[in-house]
């Protein structure tokens, strides 16, 4: 059976109320969703967005026809719950992506390689404090395999602004690793 | 000639394999040269490796429970009618759910009570976000604690008086731990752990009241009889 009929007879087992189908969606699907939320909204928030994800998901079970695979519509359900979260938190979220256009550049981490082994929770701890436009490209790009046209898409700007964005959050990143610009100048 | 200025901003495009080929010798020559820009291009390949092997989060338990109890009276409306049997799994759930976090609340509470725990004055070491989450968190969660106590206070006498007292205990500690942690930060508002303390007991009780509603909730869609000998049963285990 292929992954779209597999999914079409969970969702048809769902939509019969099959004590245990809705579970299972929820246990197979829910650790991606809510890594998604706690990198895009922020791990105090992310339960609550999760909860919001399985309810509006089985609310809408009956939209779901197959045509891309269960976790695909799950992922970009639980990727307009995160945007609108934040947008409702900051209403200024819609514009952020284009003010972040007109700040200034990332301080320069110097000459060289001057990143390590990443450490994950380093790369975690980091990755929180960017700011939301570009945290969100980062996320959907290179944590989650996203092309620039979908998450385009998703966030409602250019693809060439989610280029942009996701080079930001990358130098940005690459400055937070090398220990903040200082260390990283020494290092040079 | 390319300078620096015009080649850094290709170089997230270089890795992922965007750049037109006229744009690709443009960029390869400059960093035949470069030192600094073959630097970077190294940095970003290493960030953007670590963020593939960034892993999904398994939710904390209860998050489950919620959504469970959401969806279970629409299907009680159709196929299946919740049993006693859910009455009595809801009822080990909550148990389990309610002892976890006052061990974790006790647990935060105990590394800002050690002697020696890292406290940096600075403030440095805890990100601006975790800050802002946890400061954010202490403002905005009263209100959804009281209505939660009101529910919960509410549908008590439906626990029964062994699971309630046990409750009443839990949400004791879980207090004691959130006002000993407001007072650390009082003292310290710069402490990582204090923070991180006040962080993990707000949770708790939040967590405590809202898997305390879901038992009402199943216990009331499921057999009060068996719901009322879950509650004994638990009476026992907990004394």
């Amino acid at each position: 059976m292929s992954v779209a009929h597999a999914d079409l007879a969970l969702v048809e087992e769902c939509r019969a109320n099959r004590p245990g189908a809705f579970e299972a969606v929820y246990r197979a699907h829910a650790p991606r969703l809510f890594g998604l939320a706690c990198r895009l909204v922020g791990r105090s928030e992310a339960e609550d967005v999760l909860q919001e994800v399985f309810l509006t998901a089985h609310r809408k079970l009956g939209l779901y026809r197959g045509e891309s695979s269960l976790g695909t519509w799950l992922f970009r359900l639980a990727t307009n719950q995160c945007l609108d979260h934040l947008r409702s938190k900051r209403a200024r979220f819609a514009a952020m992506t284009d003010e972040l256009d007109a700040e200034p550049p990332a301080p320069h981490a110097g000459v060289g390689a001057v990143v390590g082994v990443v450490d994950r929770l380093d790369l975690e701890r980091a990755l929180a404090d960017l700011p939301p436009g570009c945290r969100a490209v980062f996320v959907l790009h290179d944590v989650e395999g996203c092309e620039h046209r979908e998450i385009g898409e998703m966030l409602g700007i250019a693809d060439g602004t989610s280029k942009s964005q996701l080079h930001k959050a990358r130098m940005r990143l690459r400055t937070a690793l090398a220990g903040g610009p200082s260390r990283a100048e020494s290092a040079s | 000639m390319s300078t620096c200025h015009d080649i850094e901003p290709q170089l997230s495009e270089l890795l992922d394999g965007g750049l037109s080929s006229a744009e690709l010798g443009l960029v390869e020559a400059h960093l035949a040269t470069c030192e600094r820009c073959r630097g970077i291009r190294r940095d970003l390949e290493r960030v953007r490796r670590a963020a593939r092997s960034l892993a999904p989060m398994p939710p904390p338990a209860h998050v489950w429970l919620e959504v469970a109890g959401h969806v279970h009276p629409a299907a009680a409306d159709g196929a299946r009618r919740p049993t006693a049997t859910d009455a009595r799994v809801a009822m080990r759930q909550w148990i389990g759910i309610a002892a976890m976090l006052v061990l974790v609340t006790i647990g935060a509470y105990f590394v800002i009570r050690t002697p020696g725990a890292p406290v940096d004055p600075s403030g440095n070491a805890a990100s601006a976000s975790f800050v802002e989450a946890v400061d954010d968190m202490d403002k905005t969660v009263d209100e959804k604690i009281k209505k939660l106590e009101t529910l919960v206070k509410e549908g008590k006498d439906r626990l029964g008086p062994e699971a309630a007292a046990t409750l009443m205990s839990s949400i004791e500690t879980i207090d004691g731990a959130i006002a000993k942690s407001r007072a650390a930060l009082g003292q310290a508002p710069a402490s990582v752990p204090a923070r991180e303390s006040l962080f993990e007991a707000l949770k708790a009780k939040v967590g405590v009241l809202q898997a305390t509603l879901n038992l009402m909730n199943e216990m009331r869609k499921g057999d009060q009889a068996a719901a009322a000998e879950a509650a004994a049963a638990f009476g026992k285990k907990s004394s």
